[in-house]
């Protein structure tokens, strides 16, 4: 009961060995090699992957795409069989807060560590070959480690050894060289190499180098996850920092606006926590600050939160007469104010992932901030009103001066917020990519547009109300509109991927 | 009690939520001391060697054990068939024995709902109605259908049973939906059955010419056969372009049908251009004179017009299995799938007996079966002939069996008694009142779903015995006899290269099923002819012991290969690696026969009304009606439903989309809600979807037009319309 091709007593004129016979030398790394001319689309190795990873049935390290071209009877049909390109310059493992990847520094062996993972799926995000895969059932990500435990062993990944064909095999690759000409690692199918420099080679039949090719999964784009914690947490923190700079302009800081904005924060925080699949350990997420934008969110978040709860301590000790430094509360105000925009930035730049094209727009980040305009704007003056009220009554311990907003910002930030939602799906529509026109079908599509529409309407909306005076009826429309604006933002994204099967157009 | 539980079942689904438990242990890896680093899940205390129980290719494999349970599956690295690879559904095939919906208890209609009956019960009421009715109508009135899922000594012995012990000659396999066509062609121009050839012949031929088979989807590890060859030329000949096709190096686009004036085509340039062995015709065969004569009419011009393939194509073609050193034509159902499917058979034959391409290495005419065990049944069943390929109508023939037996030979019938097809047309008629189904799902597989469905409701007594309950059969059943399913029982498979290889018990069967040999026992033994049908038989290897008498000196003999042998050599071949080496064939002249045949069109053409032509076919995921597959949760998540190809300009005709949901009519009945693809994989005017899906059963649609030799039905061709679903 031998496994490996040679032993099992093969023609040796055909087979040769499909992992490296030498050991890796300093600047070289393993690599796939898949050869199209021989893949018949058997899906042996696809299942053979799962069988040595026991996965379920939805999680698959290696998938199968299928790419057409030509017309009858000159059809072509070939097949892609992926697993991860352990690429030169991964997203993920740029990418991870917690360091859950490492690129081997012997093998090159793009590794990712489950105990380490707390499940943010950020690498998910950032990878353009849509290679890790979230298991639910396990709260952490998994993808193809090229079976680096057989190897170690001297035996071929399972998939190497499944394909009937012959169409996988292990190569030894030198990086330098790679990195200056990575052409082989292009394929119909396949999003560009560039983005993260792809190590797999792929060997194209003759006659598909023209590009005729395509992939047949395309003509059923899905709405993705919407990630429901994500929009509550960033269109509620976006609100407390735009409140929190518009009170301090107005010099309106009063004690239980401050309470509130800090509470809002606090639960907005939590929130944002059962994003992840181990929200056990989200405080691993800070780890990454020097090169995570998704660590350095979090850290400045953290720091946000604090100053922000500094600055309403100092508060409630100046109203109970416990301190008298008046110049307190402001000063952890517009710090808090700093670290809020800072990290509404590093927020928006977690989204600017090239495997995203509908996120990796300026439009992201000038969201965030005219979202956080928008919503300050609108909720400094309904709090002022509140604190007003609260004011009126015995003992007062919160002696209100009363602040008047003038409503025409409101006015001039709604134009500029429904300004760029309207420029951004323009741009979509007439994107170069594939997936960025796919993301504006999905907007346009039967599911979504009654939620574009109402969005767009319910911004418009507020800002009538607000003109009209109506400040709380106004901040709940511009609160509505721009949660559906996020809700949006998350499921009419088309990430890149490799193509797959017509029938299975994605996987878990 | 609970509080504990409760609190326990809390605080495991709190650290599940929280991640503090990432299940590390489930997906924990470990060593298999034989197979390396892998899923600890995966790792076996013992292996078990077997062969697959899908397709006829007969691949050997491992089926790795722990603690009782199967948990790997692994291809044998020293089986000669396919040398440690796998299909997909090979390499999920440990999964079968733990799938849900199987079979566990006899079930007996009572008051019209299926009920729970113990065996007794079950096997009392079976032969007690099934008597009855024969005692009131007569023998004949039994009709069973068979299958090429089980082990031949089950297929012996039930055949036994049937023809001896109910007394009905009415007895056949749904082998003859599949390839009954090749035998009836091997029969008529060989005078036997048994394919010639080997897989070896894929690794040597000049000429490798595939008619009608999609061994990339349907026998995926032939493939890797045929890729060590690297000096042939591959020419597929199938109107669709199948992933097989898109291997060619010439690929032929035929018009659906058009297969027997190709064939002809080919012989027509052959013999002008002298490109025949004339030695080999002159010793070996008889006809030749008629048949050039017939296909001479068939000139490049007149084959082009019929097939739609250009002059020069079809010049070029029959050149270059003309000058081949050893050429071989390998077919599946696009051939068999026919009701000129017998006689495209021996077209096949005519091309490989005239150029001497018969016999050697790397030469054959070579028919690519399809379960994994039709071989088995075409040798031993007591269906279209006597066991051990004897003649009905040979009285010699009939008294050699009535001696190894020790019977009376008036016993045996003196002519094969109504086919598949012919018995569900009986049981229309009403003289068909009892059905017996053995392993096999009609419900789903035989054509013209409608009329299969009258036939089950309009006959007094349905017996359904299968390994899975509920499926689309067993639901007309009055009893259920639950059945172990492969790798639940011990005996051999036939393969398509007629190696006899060994299936071995890897679990028990799961609840109260049983083999099915135990189940034909039972039954003989409330006949009353156990021992005399079975004499001191308790497992198959002693129904393996007679069939080896039975087939000795036959052309399948079975008689010097012991059990023990097939297990040391992963296999072994009856015959050797190839038949008619010396030329002499199984008729009394010893020669071959050239048969002259004419190439008719298909009988339902596509006209105004039903304006596309429906081909059926199958996808390498998924095996038969899915009853299998579709409960491996890998293989069915990979291709979930049913499909319908379109080409884009039929597609823009009719206003349809990718991923429209649509609805196909034919003259019989309608398929509804089936996923639209549109592609360039089949041609303008013609139609393809895959047959395993019950819930869109191909079946609603296909014609029941049969082959008036093999009886095998036309599931190729049918006239049909498409209209956007109404949606649901």
């Amino acid at each position: 009961m031998r496994l490996s091709l040679l032993e099992s007593g093969a023609p040796a004129r055909v087979v040769k060995s499909l992992i490296p016979e030498r050991s890796l030398e300093s600047g070289e790394q393993y690599r796939f090699h898949f050869d199209m001319t021989k893949c018949i689309g058997c899906r042996s190795c696809e299942v053979a992957c799962n069988e040595q990873n026991g996965n379920p049935y939805d999680i698959n390290w290696r998938r199968v795409g299928e790419l057409e071209g030509g017309s009858y009877p000159d059809t072509l049909r070939h097949y892609l069989s992926m697993g991860c390109n352990h690429c030169l310059d991964a997203d993920c493992v740029k990418g991870c807060p917690v360091e859950a990847y490492t690129k081997d520094p012997i093998t090159g062996i793009v590794l990712h560590s489950a105990d380490a993972c707390i499940g943010c799926q950020y690498c998910v995000w950032n990878c353009p070959y849509s290679v890790p895969q979230f298991n639910a059932e396990r709260g952490v990500v998994g993808k193809c480690d090229m079976c680096q435990g057989r190897l170690a062993e001297g035996l071929e990944p399972a998939c190497v050894n499944a394909c009937p064909e012959h169409a996988i095999e292990i190569e030894i690759v030198n990086k330098i060289e790679w990195k200056a000409d990575f052409t082989a690692a292009d394929s119909p199918g396949m999003p560009a190499a560039r983005h993260t420099v792809s190590t797999t080679r792929i060997t194209l039949p003759p006659a598909v180098a023209g590009g005729e090719l395509e992939r047949v999964d395309s003509g059923q784009i899905r709405a993705e996850h919407p990630h429901w914690s994500l929009v509550f947490m960033t269109t509620m923190v976006q609100a407390v920092v735009g409140a929190l700079i518009v009170m301090l302009l107005a010099h309106a800081t009063d004690t239980l606006s401050l309470t509130l904005l800090a509470f809002v924060t606090a639960v907005a925080l939590n929130i944002s926590v059962f994003h992840l699949g181990r929200p056990a350990y989200a405080w691993r997420a800070l780890k990454m600050w020097r090169r995570s934008w998704l660590s350095r969110e979090v850290l400045l978040f953290a720091l946000f939160f604090l100053s922000i709860g500094a600055c309403t301590a100092a508060s409630w000790a100046q109203a109970l007469g416990l301190l008298h430094a008046g110049q307190v509360v402001p000063l952890c105000g517009w710090a808090a104010s700093f670290l809020g925009v800072l990290g509404t930035i590093a927020s928006a730049y977690i989204y600017l992932v090239p495997a995203r094209p509908s996120w990796n727009m300026v439009h992201t980040p000038l969201d965030f901030l005219l979202s956080a305009a928008l919503l300050g704007a609108a909720l400094a003056p309904v709090l002022e009103k509140a604190a007003a009220l609260l004011g009126r009554l015995e003992p007062s311990y919160f002696a209100h001066t009363p602040v008047h907003y003038s409503t025409w910002p409101v006015l001039i930030i709604s134009v500029l917020w429904f300004s760029n939602q309207i420029i951004r799906l323009f741009r979509l529509r007439s994107s170069s990519l594939f997936e960025g026109r796919a993301s504006f079908a999905l907007m346009r599509g039967a599911l979504l547009r009654p939620t574009v529409i109402s969005s767009f309407a319910l911004v418009l909306l507020a800002a009538g109300i607000i003109l009209s005076g109506v400040w709380t009826l106004g901040l709940l429309c511009a609160i509505v509109a721009v949660l559906s604006t996020r809700y949006l933002f998350f499921v009419s994204v088309v990430p890149l991927s490799m193509g797959l099967s017509f029938l299975r157009a994605r996987h878990a | 009690m609970n509080l504990v539980a409760i609190t326990r079942s809390f605080v495991v689904r709190a650290k599940r939520f929280l991640g503090f438990d990432t299940l590390r242990s489930k997906y924990a890896y470990a060593d298999d001391p034989r197979f390396g680093h892998i899923a600890e899940s995966r790792v076996a205390d013992s292996w078990v060697k077997t062969t697959c129980g899908y397709c006829s290719v007969g691949c050997g494999m491992l089926i790795g054990v722990k603690d009782g349970k199967a948990v790997a599956a692994r291809g044998n690295p020293d089986h000669p068939v396919n040398r440690g690879k796998l299909c997909p559904k090979g390499l999920s095939e440990h999964h079968m024995l733990t799938a849900p919906g199987r079979a566990t208890t006899p079930l007996l209609r009572k008051d019209g709902v299926l009920t729970p009956v113990s065996w007794d019960e079950a096997i009392t009421t079976m032969v007690t109605r099934i008597c009855s009715i024969q005692a009131r109508h007569g023998r004949g009135t039994l009709g069973v259908v068979g299958t090429g899922q089980l082990l031949t000594e089950e297929t012996y012995t039930l055949g036994k049973l049937v023809q001896l012990g109910f007394g009905t000659s009415n007895n056949d396999g749904n082998t003859t939906l599949c390839m009954a066509s090749a035998v009836s062609g091997y029969k008529l121009s060989f005078g036997s059955d048994g394919p010639p050839g080997s897989y070896e012949d894929l690794e040597t031929a000049d000429v490798i010419l595939l008619i009608g088979a999609n061994i990339a989807d349907n026998h995926p590890i032939l493939c890797e056969r045929l890729q060590r060859n690297q000096h042939r030329t591959l020419i597929v000949a199938d109107p669709r372009v199948t992933k097989t096709a898109m291997m060619a190096d010439i690929h032929l686009p035929v018009k659906p049908r058009s297969d027997i004036a190709l064939l002809n085509g080919i012989a027509q340039i052959l013999i002008r251009d002298g490109l025949i062995d004339h030695a080999y015709i002159e010793a070996h065969t008889e006809g030749f004179a008629e048949f050039a004569a017939f296909v001479a009419t068939f000139t490049p011009e007149h084959t082009s017009r019929v097939t739609g393939l250009g002059v020069d194509l079809i010049e070029h073609v029959a050149h270059l299995y003309g000058n081949a050193k050893s050429a071989f034509i390998g077919w599946t159902m696009g051939v068999n799938h026919s009701t000129q499917g017998a006689v495209t058979v021996t077209a096949i034959n005519n091309l490989a007996l005239i150029t001497g391409n018969i016999g050697r290495t790397g030469a054959s005419p070579f028919s690519i079966t399809g379960q994994c065990n039709a071989m088995g049944t075409r040798e031993t069943g007591f269906t279209s002939s006597l066991p051990g390929y004897r003649k009905f109508e040979n009285p010699e023939d009939r008294q050699a069996l009535a001696d190894i037996w020790n019977i009376d030979v008036g016993r045996i019938p003196t002519q094969r008694g109504k086919a598949y097809p012919d018995i569900i047309e009986a049981a229309v008629a009403g003289s068909i009142k009892a059905l017996w189904f053995v392993a096999t799902n009609p419900a789903v597989s035989f054509p013209n779903y409608d009329l299969l469905e009258f036939a089950l409701k309009n006959i007094e007594f349905l017996v359904v015995q299968d390994g899975f309950h509920p499926t689309p059969t067993t639901a007309f059943a009055d009893l259920v006899l639950p059945a172990a399913i492969w790798g639940e029982k011990e005996g051999t498979y036939t393969n398509s290269e007629r190696r006899i290889s060994k299936v071995n018990k890897v679990v028990a069967p799961p609840g109260e099923a049983r083999a099915d040999f135990d189940i034909f026992l039972a039954i003989a033994d409330k006949l009353g002819l156990r021992e005399e049908l079975y004499p001191g038989w308790t497992t198959t290897h002693d129904a393996y012991k007679d069939w080896q008498r039975v087939s000795a000196g036959r052309a399948c003999d079975y008689s010097a290969i012991s059990w023990e042998q097939i297990e040391r050599e992963g296999g072994v071949q009856w015959g050797g690696d190839r038949l008619y080496s010396d030329g002499r064939f199984a008729f009394d002249t010893g020669r071959a026969r050239l048969h002259s045949v004419p190439c008719e069109p298909f009988a339902e053409q596509p006209d105004k009304e039903y304006n596309l032509i429906l081909n059926t076919g199958r996808t390498v995921e998924h095996w038969h009606t899915r009853t299998k597959t579709g409960a491996i949760a890998m293989l069915n998540g990979m291709v979930p439903n049913a499909w319908l190809e379109m080409n884009p300009i039929d597609a823009a005709q009719l206003k349809l989309r990718s991923h429209d949901r649509v609805t196909i009519i034919s003259r019989r009945n309608r398929v509804a809600q089936i996923e639209l693809r549109i592609t360039g994989i089949v041609a303008p005017g013609q139609v393809f979807m895959p047959f395993h899906f019950p819930e869109a059963t191909s079946n609603l649609v296909t014609l029941g037009a049969f082959d008036p030799i093999s009886r095998e039905p036309n599931f190729k061709q049918c006239a049909v319309r498409v209209e956007k679903s109404v949606s649901s």
